[in-house]
């Protein structure tokens, strides 16, 4: 093979930095125009409804707080916000230990009992939630989980399962069984074992099932809309925010605080956590 | 050291003395840890999906106790004479499609951009990442007010004559309003996703290609792209399943409308359970809507399961 001479290569890597940094300007651009929107959410949710009228796209001159502070006592901002970290809390907490321990007996027990309980448990993540929503409501009455906070988060448990039973069980394969048969020898019960020895070799995709529910959970609006609508105290932040923007507020700019509001906490966190979130999120795409 | 040892002895003596008991503690164990994920899952999806399938054959009004069995004349009314199902079929079909193709080949087009080696990359994924951490009902309002009221300021300045359109008070407009918010949404999502199929190519293909004389185009087209066939794959099942549950935004952003215009499915079978009360139509759509899912989805992973390559 002939040796290609130093000068060429030299052009070619600084060719591939012009072309890089002509790339990195555009996708600025481009990135910059992609959140323009959100941009101007945020800067009309301080001004007052005449100064909007005049543009929606200068800069508020006279920034007005108070649109947050009557929007943060309208809706009931901490009652909100408590509510969905219950629900959200209640809602991953049960499908971790829930998920956890039966693809942990799935895994480990293989007969064809477990096999085809398997297959059954994990066979919901191919059906969609808008296939049986007509009747889930009357079910959920029927079991007194519609209506309350808890019975909201409970509700999640059997969302959230099927695809994190999946998600374990894959990754249970590439732990040795010599580790919970060892910790057996030492007399342990299968229960102190799964948590002493197993639970804690699971935490990478123990954070993928977290990331991914905590995001469902925490945005969701068509399950909270169903089940705790009628109960003003019981509204989490999706729908808190979604039933003051729908029906009671004609203000835009009072709409747009609410948005902000709604949508504020899952951004910040998203920067503030984004490795995690990001490769919790692919993990999940990736294996489901 | 000795106790573990005696331990270790007793527990054998046990399983030799009385294999069938050891045998039967093993299936209680068994059963005991499974059984929450059978109950949840059983009560939250089974037992409503069940009922789902069995309702489509009755009459139902949500309220009162008595439902009417009226055979497959919900089926019938749904397939053929409901102009407003069919309506929302295309328009879910439609919606899919261009979400689809949109979806992936911008994202596609970003993610081979960032994975080059820049300063920024990290700091640009970031930025098509965030919509994707919203909620989408929330999404659905922010577009609301940069259609209605952002737009109209946006044409006094530029004065570009399709800001002056009205993008969701138009019926052949509110098409395009639908998709362009959803692919703004989740567009972000399948960067990251093709961004990590990138990364798994082995450098040594790419060098090995470089080396033989291969341009930029004919590597992407004959390299990457068979080798990152199992992302196509994640990204082209997940748009299309997302794509036909699109909820939503459809329904704070454009409630169906102008008209039925942008009448989802998902937000039809809605409508007509819990607006109009017709829980058993709702339901055989609903379950018409379940057997085009697994149909198209089945497709999808054969289809793909012939094009998938093993370096």
């Amino acid at each position: 093979m002939k040796r290609r001479s130093n000068p060429t290569r030299l052009g070619r890597s600084g060719r591939e930095k012009l072309t890089n940094v002509i790339l990195e300007v555009v996708l600025l651009l481009v990135g910059a125009f992609y959140l323009y929107p959100v941009f101007l959410i945020c800067i009309n949710s301080v001004k007052t409804p005449q100064e909007m009228a005049k543009s929606i796209t200068a800069l508020p001159k006279d920034i007005q707080w108070s649109n947050y502070a009557d929007v943060f006592k309208d809706i009931s901002y901490p009652m909100l916000l408590r509510n969905t970290i219950l629900v959200t809390a209640i809602g991953v907490v049960g499908v971790i230990v829930i998920s956890s321990l039966a693809a942990y007996i799935l895994n480990r027990r293989r007969t064809s009992y477990t096999k085809a309980l398997r297959a059954v448990l994990i066979a919901p993540i191919l059906i969609p939630f808008h296939t049986f929503m007509v009747m889930l409501l009357k079910v959920m009455v029927n079991l007194h989980l519609a209506g309350s906070v808890w019975g909201l988060g409970i509700q999640y448990w059997g969302f959230c399962t099927p695809m994190a039973i999946f998600i374990y069980y894959n990754f249970m394969d590439t732990i040795p069984k010599e580790m919970d048969e060892s910790a057996k020898m030492d007399g342990a019960s299968t229960l102190y074992s799964f948590f002493h020895v197993i639970f804690p070799l699971l935490r990478p995709v123990t954070i993928t099932v977290l990331v991914l529910d905590i995001m469902w959970i925490w945005n969701d609006l068509i399950l909270p809309l169903l089940m705790v609508n009628t109960n003003v105290a019981t509204r989490t932040l999706t729908l808190g925010v979604y039933s003051y923007i729908g029906h009671f507020v004609s203000n835009w700019n009072y709409a747009l605080c609410a948005m902000v509001m709604s949508v504020g906490p899952s951004v910040v966190i998203f920067i503030l956590l984004q490795k995690y979130i990001v490769d919790g999120v692919v993990a999940g795409a990736i294996k489901g | 050291m000795n106790k573990k040892h005696t331990t270790e002895k007793k527990s054998k003596e046990k399983a030799e003395r009385k294999p069938r008991s050891l045998k039967a503690v093993n299936r209680m164990e068994t059963v005991m840890y499974t059984l929450p994920a059978v109950i949840v899952i059983a009560a939250m999806i089974f037992v409503p999906f069940c009922l789902s399938m069995a309702y489509s054959f009755m009459k139902w009004n949500g309220v009162s106790s008595q439902s009417v069995f009226v055979g497959l004349a919900n089926y019938k009314k749904a397939l053929l004479n409901d102009a407003g199902f069919r309506h929302s079929v295309i328009f879910t079909a439609e919606y899919t499609a261009a979400y689809f193709v949109l979806s992936n080949a911008l994202a596609l087009l970003l993610a081979a951009a960032l994975s080059r080696k820049m300063h920024l990359a990290s700091l640009l994924r970031t930025v098509f990442f965030i919509p994707y951490v919203m909620s989408m009902a929330i999404v659905g309002f922010i577009w609301k007010f940069i259609f209605s009221q952002g737009f109209s300021s946006l044409y006094d300045l530029f004065g570009w004559k399709w800001l002056n359109y009205s993008w969701l008070g138009s019926p052949k407009l509110v098409y395009f309003s639908v998709v362009l918010v959803g692919v703004w949404y989740s567009l972000g999502f399948y960067v990251v996703l093709y961004i990590a199929g990138l990364k798994s190519i082995p450098n040594d293909v790419l060098e090995a290609s470089e080396i033989d004389g291969a341009g930029a185009a004919r590597r992407f087209f004959s390299i990457k792209l068979p080798l990152l066939m199992p992302s196509v794959c994640t990204c082209t099942l997940l748009s299309v399943t997302s794509g036909l549950q699109v909820f939503d935004v459809i329904m704070t952003m454009t409630k169906g409308g102008p008209g039925t215009s942008s009448m989802s499915l998902t937000y039809g079978i809605y409508q007509e359970a819990f607006t109009n009360q017709r829980y058993g139509l709702a339901a055989a759509k609903s379950v018409i809507y379940f057997i085009v899912i697994m149909i198209l989805t089945q497709l999808i992973l054969k289809g793909f399961r012939k094009k998938e390559v093993d370096l």
